[in-house]
């Protein structure tokens, strides 16, 4: 590990790095152009720190190409076990923002353990699937385990409460399970079990969670209220048109309508900008890195490094779905943010990691 | 592990398929939404984050008819807090601080602040310099604005007249309202962008000189009378008691209002520019009626000078009602009449007329309708129905009773005898000239009927003399130094509008009259509202009447007619009245004068009119009506005139030269500079 393999370099997956630097600068431009004020003020701070947390996002990724994956099955429980840590202290201690308790201020950063939770959540299961599954795959009796590692993180995001993450988790999980070879039965039973558990999940959400299930599926019921964020996010989108209102020349992310807007709403600023070519574009770049990470899944020389990609790829998938359908009005609004584009040191990092270690799955086929 | 590996592609390949069609949706979401929903969602982002924003323009000035400023707008700053921002950048010793700088105490500093509102403002219209001083405490949040401000140089001078402008520029009443669209000027229209909390964003800093100014209106308004009428009337209303007073000076020749003021006793300065009682509240006039009631009568020929009334001693049983006199009188004429105000021969004079006869005379007087005054919220006053009047309601009405007018219909219903029997509009603005000076508006006589012939309009003329210079006349107090003022008193009860009876010590004392009589250039009313028992309308009304009229042909430059002293000449036997048709006949000139006059302003005969024969006074009246510039040159009647009669009439001024002797004179041509000072000069020598 300490000496340079020559085929590391040789091997170096340059298409999800290209990718991963594409999708960032896009992030920049549009956090840039959420914050614009007009040619008289000053840089937003908040371009400034997009900036470091890209930085310090890229030694994450180089460095975990240069780290053999396959150790860390070795460190799944104990990362696991320090992210609960931290989503328990962020329930005792948390700093909260807009009426729920998210980050722990480190001083220099608000962590946000929720982001590191997923990538967390990822291993512990693929350190758990990594054993091929009996004749006829996974039965119920052997979804305890993965059950139990999801709901413990699950239960304490629901607690901040951060739907979004919650639901993404949920998502993975069932990804990762469904191509470690989950018993075609016991599937079925699962998504039965889950329909059936949504009354019970409906008795159990916070009132303001449930207005917002309502108003997605009506936003213009209270369009100042709850459905505010859908039809401004619309209003953006649609009023960008095929081209976009150019650089900087948007006018409701930057006026103060659309909300949250460096962070959820991240797209709805850069398509009102670039309109639905620069949507295209952007969408395209996720399409390729899925695709990319999905071509690594199947390639990947171990069971191992399949799930782990696979449980990576998912993350970038389900978030990216997630974010867009709700910017585009198909979801109700659960505050998740757009891999590698919106604004947030956490989320960032641990996402351009998580690229490194697809990177490192992809680079290491050759190696063994 | 090949089975494995191959299961688990497959179930990737599976997945992958999934991952496409979600994408698929969400393209084709992204496509509804940007192709078909695009317009509608794009009006209605630019409905949310565009708005227009009016900047208000500098209003225009508002000046005399000598040019001095009663309106003025200054630029000031107005102190803006967003006070959410405010609050979490600064402490209470700093806010403190502001609050000195804004001349507020920090509790109400605080008390504005605390408005959910995104924006509040701290203080309006400041000096520049207490703005920047807030500005330089140096808070986050307090911004300033230039607005302007509405400033009356001469404080309440003419208040009611020019109205009140509100804090954002717009007129609220006056002048100031009636005109409002053309003071206001053009604001600044600019598109802006507004962010989500409505804060105008602007690239940069805007100054409201982009604007199109306010147009400037000159009055009728003299300063010097309007000032003297305040004053004095101020100085009477205190003396007698009374709750209020109007005055009005009125030009009976054109219309122009000079003087227009309202005084109340308790100095709550704070209404004054928001009402105007001399054209907004009528009263009932009591016997400065009988002038009208005369004038009616006399037109109508049921009376005439000399026939002999009954005045029932003072006492006149009236059904089951008793007329009174003030004091008893046996036989009177007409003039004894208005002299001594007998409200028996008024009740028997209007009884005689019957109700249809006095209804239409009254309406011809234009009482019961609007002047048409240029300003707004001008009273009908109250006439009723004449199918509603009773016989003893006829009687009353005579002398004045069970009829409200408001004091400019009676001031314009005395300068229609004043002026020879024509109904003018009252105007209070002169003209109105655009910023850079060009006329936008100027204001022409404009006669609206006639009321009388000339002849009885010169008769009443002589009468009412009688009033002011009559041995038993109510209004001696009403004389004016070295001129002959003709005029009628007014001692109305007040209506308890409780009971609907009369008070039987609560009064309104006026004096509506003019002068010189003998060529009126001035109607002059006084209204003294709510005085005590006593003070008749000679006693407390006329002698403003004498202040401001004395004061008033002073400034005006109006020439004395005879030496000081001669006051009794004019008092008028009854039966040399007889012999005033010579008199009359002089006027049918001013008569046919003033029948072209009511053509209206507009179509004025475009060739000049024949001057030659005119005595001085009547080619200055000829003039007058035509709207012509006179360069009079000699003395006597006009024997040549240039340009010729029939020529086109143009601004030129037309030469007139007069000579004793028809024969003797020859064209002249004189120069023409500064022809109006030579106007005035050739009037007052010829008396």
């Amino acid at each position: 590990m300490a000496a340079i393999d020559r085929r590391l370099v040789l091997h170096f997956d340059w298409t999800l790095f290209g990718l991963s630097l594409c999708l960032a600068a896009i992030g920049v431009v549009s956090v840039l152009s959420a914050t614009y004020q007009g040619p008289h003020h000053a840089l937003d701070p908040l371009v400034i720190h997009q900036l470091t947390w890209i930085a310090i996002g890229m030694l994450f990724m180089v460095g975990a190409v240069f780290f053999d994956y396959r150790v860390l099955g070795a460190y799944a429980y104990p990362l696991y076990a320090v992210t609960l840590g931290l989503l328990a202290a962020v329930a005792v201690a948390g700093h909260s923002t807009g009426g729920s308790r998210r980050w722990i201020n480190l001083g220099v950063i608000h962590l946000e353990p929720s982001e590191l939770a997923k990538l967390a959540l990822v291993l512990v299961l693929v350190r758990y699937l990594r054993e091929e599954p009996p004749k006829g795959g996974w039965r119920l009796q052997h979804m305890i385990v993965p059950g139990l590692l999801m709901a413990v993180p699950v239960g304490l995001v629901l607690k901040q409460p951060d739907l979004g993450t919650a639901l993404t988790m949920v998502l993975i999980t069932a990804t990762l399970l469904f191509v470690g070879g989950l018993n075609w039965r016991t599937l079925t039973v699962l998504a039965m079990a889950a329909v059936l558990a949504a009354p019970v999940a409906w008795h159990y959400m916070k009132p303001y969670q449930r207005e917002r299930l309502v108003s997605f599926l009506d936003p213009h019921s209270d369009p100042l209220g709850s459905g505010y964020h859908i039809i401004q996010s619309e209003i953006a989108i649609g009023s960008g048109g095929e081209l976009g209102k150019g650089f900087l020349k948007g006018t409701q992310a930057r006026l103060n309508f659309l909300p949250e807007q460096t962070t959820d709403f991240i797209f709805a600023v850069f398509a009102e900008e670039f309109g639905f070519a620069g949507s295209m574009l952007l969408m395209g770049l996720y399409v390729l890195v899925i695709a990319r990470g999905v071509w690594v899944a199947r390639h990947a020389r171990d069971r191992f490094g399949a799930l782990l990609a696979g449980g990576i790829t998912a993350m970038v998938f389900w978030q990216v779905a997630i974010n867009m359908g709700m910017a585009t009005g198909m979801l109700p609004v659960v505050g998740i943010p757009l891999p590698l584009v919106s604004y947030g040191g956490s989320s960032l990092i641990a996402m351009m990691a998580a690229m490194g270690v697809l990177i490192s799955i992809n680079t290491r086929r050759y190696l063994f | 592990m090949n089975i494995a590996y191959q299961k688990r592609r497959m179930r990737i390949g599976m997945l992958t398929l999934l991952l496409a069609a979600l994408f698929l949706i969400a393209i084709a979401r992204l496509i509804i939404l940007v192709a078909f929903d695009g317009p509608r969602l794009t009006s209605m982002a630019a409905s949310e984050h565009s708005g227009e924003v009016q900047l208000a323009a500098v209003r225009g000035p508002i000046i005399d008819r000598n040019g001095e400023p009663l309106a003025l707008s200054v630029e000031t700053s107005s102190v803006y807090a967003r006070p959410h921002e405010l609050i979490a950048s600064s402490t209470p010793d700093e806010r403190a601080h502001l609050a000195a700088a804004l001349g507020i105490t920090p509790a109400e500093l605080d008390r504005r602040l605390h408005h959910a509102a995104p924006f509040v403002w701290l203080a309006r219209h400041l000096p520049l310099e207490q703005a920047q001083q807030a500005e330089a405490v140096g808070l986050d949040g307090v911004g300033d604005l230039t607005e302007y401000k509405r400033f009356y140089p001469e404080s309440n001078l003419a208040a009611s007249v020019v109205g009140k402008a509100g804090l954002d520029g717009q007129g609220l009443s006056g002048v100031e309202l009636a005109y409002d669209r053309l003071i206001r000027g053009e604001p600044v229209k600019l598109r802006v962008y507004h962010d989500a909390l409505g804060h105008p964003i602007l690239d940069s800093p805007l100054s409201l000189k982009n604007s199109e100014p306010g147009a400037r209106v000159e009055l009728t308004i003299d300063g010097g009378i309007q000032s003297l009428a305040e004053s004095r009337l101020a100085e009477e209303v205190a003396e007698s008691g009374a709750r209020a007073g109007s005055a009005i000076v009125l030009d009976p020749w054109s219309g122009e209002v000079l003087a227009m003021a309202n005084v109340n006793a308790h100095g709550d300065s704070a209404n004054d520019r928001l009402h105007n009682a001399a054209i907004q509240d009528a009263f009932e006039p009591g016997s400065t009626m009988k002038g009208l009631l005369a004038s009616i009568a006399l037109q109508d020929g049921v009376v005439d000078i000399n026939r002999r009334i009954w005045c029932e001693d003072g006492r006149f049983h009236f059904g089951r009602f008793t007329i009174h006199d003030d004091s008893p009188h046996g036989w009177l004429a007409l003039p004894d009449i208005i002299e001594v105000s007998s409200n028996i021969g008024a009740a028997k004079i209007a009884l005689s007329l019957g109700t249809d006869r006095y209804y239409q005379g009254l309406r011809a007087f234009s009482i019961g309708e609007r002047t048409g005054i240029d300003l707004p919220g001008e009273a009908f006053g109250l006439l009723r129905k004449e199918s509603t009047w009773r016989q003893i309601d006829l009687a009353n009405h005579g002398f004045g009773q069970g009829i409200a007018i408001t004091p400019i219909q009676l001031a314009v219903a005395y300068a229609a005898i004043a002026n020879g029997g024509m109904i003018v509009r009252p105007y209070v603005v002169k003209a109105i000239y655009s910023p850079d000076g060009a006329p936008i508006l100027v204001h022409t006589p404009q006669m609206m009927r006639r009321a009388l012939t000339p002849a009885i309009a010169h008769q009443m003329n002589l009468l009412l003399r009688n009033v002011v210079n009559g041995a038993e006349g109510t209004a001696r107090r009403a004389k004016v130094d070295g001129f002959i003022v003709a005029g009628k008193t007014g001692t109305a009860q007040m209506v308890n509008p409780a009971t609907g009876a009369y008070f039987q010590n609560r009064l309104v004392a006026s004096f509506v009259g003019f002068l010189p009589a003998d060529d009126p250039r001035l109607v002059i009313l006084v209204v003294l509202y709510d005085v005590g028992h006593g003070h008749f309308g000679g006693l407390v009304a006329a002698p403003v009447f004498s202040a401001i009229a004395s004061g008033a042909v002073r400034e005006l430059g109006i020439a004395a007619p005879r030496p000081a002293g001669y006051e009794s000449a004019s008092i008028i036997p009854i039966d040399v009245l007889k012999h005033a048709e010579s008199m009359v006949a002089r006027d049918a000139v001013a008569a046919e004068i003033a029948d072209d006059a009511a053509v209206p302003a507009g179509s004025n005969s475009s060739t000049l009119p024949d001057f030659a024969g005119l005595s001085l006074r009547e080619a200055l009246a000829l003039a007058h009506q035509r709207a012509l510039n006179l360069d009079v040159k000699g003395s006597g009647w006009v024997v040549a005139q240039d340009p010729p009669p029939g020529a086109p009439a143009g601004p030129d001024t037309v030469k007139l030269t007069l000579a004793d002797d028809p024969g003797a004179a020859t064209p002249s041509h004189p120069s023409s500079k500064s022809s109006a000072k030579r106007v005035r000069h050739a009037r007052r020598g010829t008396r």
